[in-house]
This record gives structure tokens, sequence and C-alpha cells, in this order.
């Protein structure tokens, strides 16, 4: 579809939505159309505000530790400090899950992406959007009550190629967020991942992972053929 | 760089009364006009005293800034801004001085009573260098030729009471010689131009101006207290910086379609071409000869991705990046390199040296890959949550 195309159903959204009950606009969830990011170019300092003297929050590494793929943030604002630096208001992996703070615009690049998951653990239901219009879902296995995934707004790290005789591939997109519950988890820091159900066996639309979102072989490999570091990931309750 | 400004002269000074006398009584003339000079401002393609915003895949040529406010909006990719960004700092808010300055000696600049044009279409018209007045508002229809009769330093004032508005596919089209850094539009209120408008010159307005879908301007828009709002332009000042604003010419593919139609790009090959320093002195072999242009050419499926190059006389070696990341470096012919396509808007560089002493360039593309392109991920451990 064009994006002329999509104007006037866009306006028709917009008309419709006048006419929708609140619990109805409650359900259609708003999604930007585009995200801009940030791609470091070297190691930074996240700042707890925009100024070189703030709180040192964390140090932001250039590359991701899982593929070595240039980290990508999300961008949530541009400001220049009162020192004269332009700095970036982004969204940084790790714990806390969700956590923000502020890089120079030094040794970065813009980009954007027209990408964003949304995950809805409560139908275990992906929903993959483009230019802010749904272009795929897909069933998902969801976490199970003991060991839930956080909830919020976070994004895609890396994506990786799971090896054949590992669980969880065929691909995993690493998110940003952390599992509360799990510290550490098969070696690994507790990260939450959106990834393949190889050699496991629970079905899709059940409530049996640790913090995971597990989709089926053929989801996973259309989303990593499409989803890189940097897109939004939306999980709601 | 302002052309620096050479009064006309009659050049028959001797021979005969009548012939002094022909040149007294020449309708048009810029022999008495005080050269506009828009000093800290000359850098900047885009000065806007509110806001500047922008939709779309613009390309600016120059500098962009803002002051007293400070919002730019919407110049982010899948625009592209070749030049520095001063948002109300120290160098805008000078610049604005500077463009009041030169503001009010375009408005003090004597016009001639058969120059007075109010009321009038300036379309179809051919104007040679001189002062023209409008005491209400001004309009464009169609080609506007201005008429330099050979003289590259030869000036064109529009001072205009109010508001200057162009019609769709208007243009100013410069003869002999003129140069569109020493055309200066002086607008009263605020400035619109039209759909695909082809417009030439400094265009100085006291509140807004609005470039409609597709514009086009050689030259500035330069606006004191108002805002400036683009869709979809491209606008160059290079020609009148020499070449050394901003980080030299650039080209954006960016937009494309959106969906499953998108692609690297609509247009066949999204190129600006820049033509570096081409001063050679006489009493020295430095010279800056260079040139050099980036060019994208579409392959036959998106998915595919396409063919950035780098052409141009005289260079040394070329390197090119993807999002900052160095690709390649060449330094033979041909400068090129194949881009795949990757999902959402990324940036190829290519940072260009030349053979002789012409500063080297750093280029850009911008492109937004298609819904289909296909990203393969790294190997990596299974260590998550599960």
């Amino acid at each position: 579809m064009t994006r002329l195309a999509r104007i006037p159903l866009a306006l028709l959204a917009v008309a419709a939505s006048a006419l929708m009950p609140a619990a109805a606009l409650a359900a259609a969830p708003s999604v930007p159309v585009t995200q801009p990011l940030v791609i470091l170019l070297g190691n930074h300092v996240a700042h707890a505000s925009a100024s070189i003297t703030a709180r040192v929050i964390e140090p932001v590494a250039a590359l991701r530790p899982l593929t070595k793929v240039r980290t990508v943030l999300p961008v949530m604002g541009l400001v220049t400090g009162k020192d004269g630096n332009r700095w970036y208001h982004v969204r940084l992996p790790g714990r806390p899950s969700g956590h923000t703070g502020w890089i120079l615009a030094d040794q970065t690049i813009r980009s954007s992406t027209e990408w964003r998951i949304v995950v809805d653990v409560s139908m275990r239901h992906v929903e993959v959007y483009r230019d802010g219009l749904a272009v795929r879902g897909f069933s998902a296995v969801v976490p199970k009550a003991t060991t839930p995934t956080p909830y919020g707004e976070f994004f895609v790290e890396e994506a990786e190629r799971i090896a054949p005789h590992d669980v969880g591939g065929p691909y995993a997109l690493a998110i940003s967020a952390r599992s509360d519950i799990f510290q550490e988890f098969e070696g690994g820091p507790g990260q939450i991942a959106i990834h393949g159900t190889d050699g496991l066996s629970d079905p899709l639309g059940s409530a049996a992972s640790h913090g995971c979102i597990r989709l089926s072989p053929s989801a996973m490999t259309w989303l990593a053929r499409r989803i890189g570091a940097g897109v939004p990931v939306t999980v709601e309750r | 760089m302002n052309v620096p400004f050479r009064p006309r002269r009659c050049r028959l000074p001797g021979i005969a009364f009548v012939a002094a006398l022909a040149c007294a009584a020449a309708p048009v003339t810029a022999g008495a006009m005080t050269p506009v000079n828009l000093g800290t401002a000359q850098p900047f393609v885009v000065l806007a005293g509110a806001t500047a915003t922008n939709t779309g895949p613009s390309v600016l040529n120059g500098d962009l800034g803002v002051a007293p406010g400070t919002a730019l909006v919407g110049f982010g990719l899948p625009a592209v801004v070749n030049g520095a960004t001063n948002a109300a700092n120290a160098v805008a808010a000078q610049a604005q001085l500077d463009l009041t300055t030169a503001y009010d000696v375009a408005a003090g600049e004597a016009v001639l009573p058969v120059n007075d044009l109010t009321g009038t279409d300036l379309g179809n018209r051919v104007l040679k260098p001189g002062a023209y007045r409008f005491t209400s508002s001004a309009q464009l229809t169609g080609p506007l030729t201005l008429d330099a009769e050979g003289d590259p330093a030869a000036q064109f004032v529009f001072e205009i009471a109010s508001s200057l508005t162009t019609a769709s596919a208007s243009s100013v089209v410069l003869l002999n010689g003129a140069n569109p850094c020493n055309v200066y539009w002086q607008v009263g209120s605020s400035a619109t131009l039209g759909t695909t408008t082809a417009f030439q010159g400094n265009l100085m307005a006291l509140a807004s101006i609005s470039l409609n879908n597709g514009a086009t301007v050689i030259g500035r828009v330069l606006a004191r207290n108002g805002q400036v709002s683009l869709i979809n332009n491209v606008l160059d000042n290079t020609r009148c910086n020499g070449g050394t604003s901003g980080s030299g010419a650039s080209s954006s593919g960016a937009a494309g379609g959106a969906g499953g139609t998108g692609g690297t790009g609509t247009s066949a090959a999204a190129a600006l071409k820049t033509q570096a320093n081409q001063v050679s002195s006489p009493r020295s072999t430095i010279t800056r000869n260079g040139t050099t242009s980036f060019q994208r050419t579409p392959h036959a499926t998106c998915t595919s991705g396409f063919r950035a190059s780098v052409h141009g006389r005289l260079i040394r070696s070329v390197a090119f990046r993807v999002d900052g990341k160095t690709i390649e470096r060449q330094a033979k012919r041909p400068f090129a390199i194949f881009v795949r396509s990757l999902p959402g808007a990324h940036t190829v560089t290519a940072h260009v040296t030349f053979r002789d002493a012409t500063k080297a360039k750093t280029l850009q593309l911008g492109y937004r890959a298609c819904a289909d392109a296909v990203l393969t991920p790294a190997n990596g451990p299974s260590q998550f949550t599960g």
C-alpha cells in the first residue's frame, strides 16, 4: 500500500475513533509511525540529565555484547545543554528495565526505524507494526505467573541466530529488558528476548516461559529478517 | 561568498555628450546601488526567527539556524542538512542581526520611478540589474528572467512592502552571468513559494517564509521574526559560499514509498553536485579544482540494494561508510560500492580527498529501504530467560 493510499485510511481512522467508545479506543493501540534512533560510533557515558556534570548512570558500550553489532538506542529527545553540547535523551539497555539517560550527540549518527513490536501478554499475542500500521500478528508463549516479564517500553538490543542444537532458535531478538525474577539465567544476565520455540514443547498461546516471549520458528524467521537493533518493543499486560 | 559589488559604468566617457546623456538616462541602473551584505548570515541556507519546520526528504546545502526562537522540527532523516545547525545560540543571533542590517540596506535602495512595478506580475518579465519596488504585495506567475548583461557582480533588489507569492511551477531564471547570490528579495511581511517553484536569490522576509511541496531555492531563505516551513524542498547556497559551507554537497534519496511498495528511493539518481573551490592563484601552484558528486543507481529490486558512486575531478581517495561504519576505502576509479538494503533509514557517507588543495568533502546519501529488505543476524548464544 502506498503512503498516499494510507492517508485516507488514517483520516478514516481518526474519524472512526471519534465515534468509538472509550473502551474500544483503549483496545486500539496508538502506534507512532517512526522511531528516531541513534547509532553509537564510540563508547558513551549515560548521564541523569543533559550535562557533563550530571550524575553518571552507566557506561554505554559502542558494541552489543552478544553479536558485537553497533549499539542502537531509541531517541526520546534532543537538547542543547547549557554548556553548548548537544544531548540525546535515550532508552538504555539493562537494569532497571526501561530506564533512560542522556548521552552526548558526539560520536553518534542519527537513524530511524519504521518498525515496532507490541507484546500483549494477556492476549498471548505479538503484533508487528510498520509505519504505524499492523502488518503481522503472531500467537506467542508468554511468561507464567511466577516468572513475569517486565512491562513497559523497551527496544531490540540485537538480533541473533541461534545454533540448531541450542533451544530457543532459530532466531532471537534480545531486548533491553531484564527479568525482575532472575538476576542470572543460563549464564546470561536474565535478559528478556523474543525467540523461537526450537527445543521447547509448550504450545503457542500458553503461559509457560520464564520471562521471554516465544514465537513459532516461522514467525521468528520473518521477524529476524526485518527487525534490527533499536526497534521499539512495547510489553503490555 | 558574496561577489564583490562593482558599480556599472558607462564605457564611453570621452566620446560624446549625447552618449553621456544616454548613460544617465538608462532606465535601470545599478551604479547607484549600495551592495547588500549578509555578513555572518551568509553561511545559512535557512535562518528562521521563530521556528523552522520541515516535512519530508528536504535537502539543505548550507547552515540551518533559528534565533531568537529555538525550535527546529523535522530536520532528521529523511531530511538531510549538509551544514551546521545553530539553534538560539550566539551564531544564529549574530546572523539575525546581520540579516536585519542587510534587510534594511535592501529596503533603502533607491528605486527609479520606472522600476515601480506595483500592481504588476513579475512573471514573463526580463529585468536588468537594479532595484525594483512593490508598494504592496508582489506576485510571480511563470518565469521571471534576470539579465545581468554579462556582469556577474550585477545586483538585483526587490523591495516588496508586504507579501511575495509565487504560483506553482514559477521560476526565476538567471541570464548572462547573473548570480543568485546577488539577488535580494526584501519582503515586508511573508513569502510563499508555490509548489515546484524554482526560485533563486536571497529571500529576506520580515515575518515568515513558506515553501510548498517540491519548491527549490538556489540562494537563501531568511526570516527575521517568523517561521520557515519546508515541504520536500531542495535549498542550496553553496554557490554563494564557495563550497565551504557545511560538510559539502549531499544527496538524499530518502523517503521512497512506504509500505510494501517502498524501495531505496523513487528518483533515478538523487544527486547534488558540488563544485569545489575553483581557485587558482597566479602566484602559486596551489589549485583547488577538485569536484565531486555522490550518486545512487537504483537496483532492479528493492531487496537487493543500490550502487553508490562518487564522480568528479582530481579525486585521490574515497572512504565509504554506512551508518558510521567504514565499509571500504578506495584509491582508484571507479569509486563505488554496492549498498545492501537494510530496514529503516540509513546514511551512506563518502569522505572524498583530492589530489590538489581542494578541501576534503564528506558527502551523504540517506535512504530508507523497503519492507522486504532482508537482515541476516549473526550467530549468538542462547542465554535468555527462556
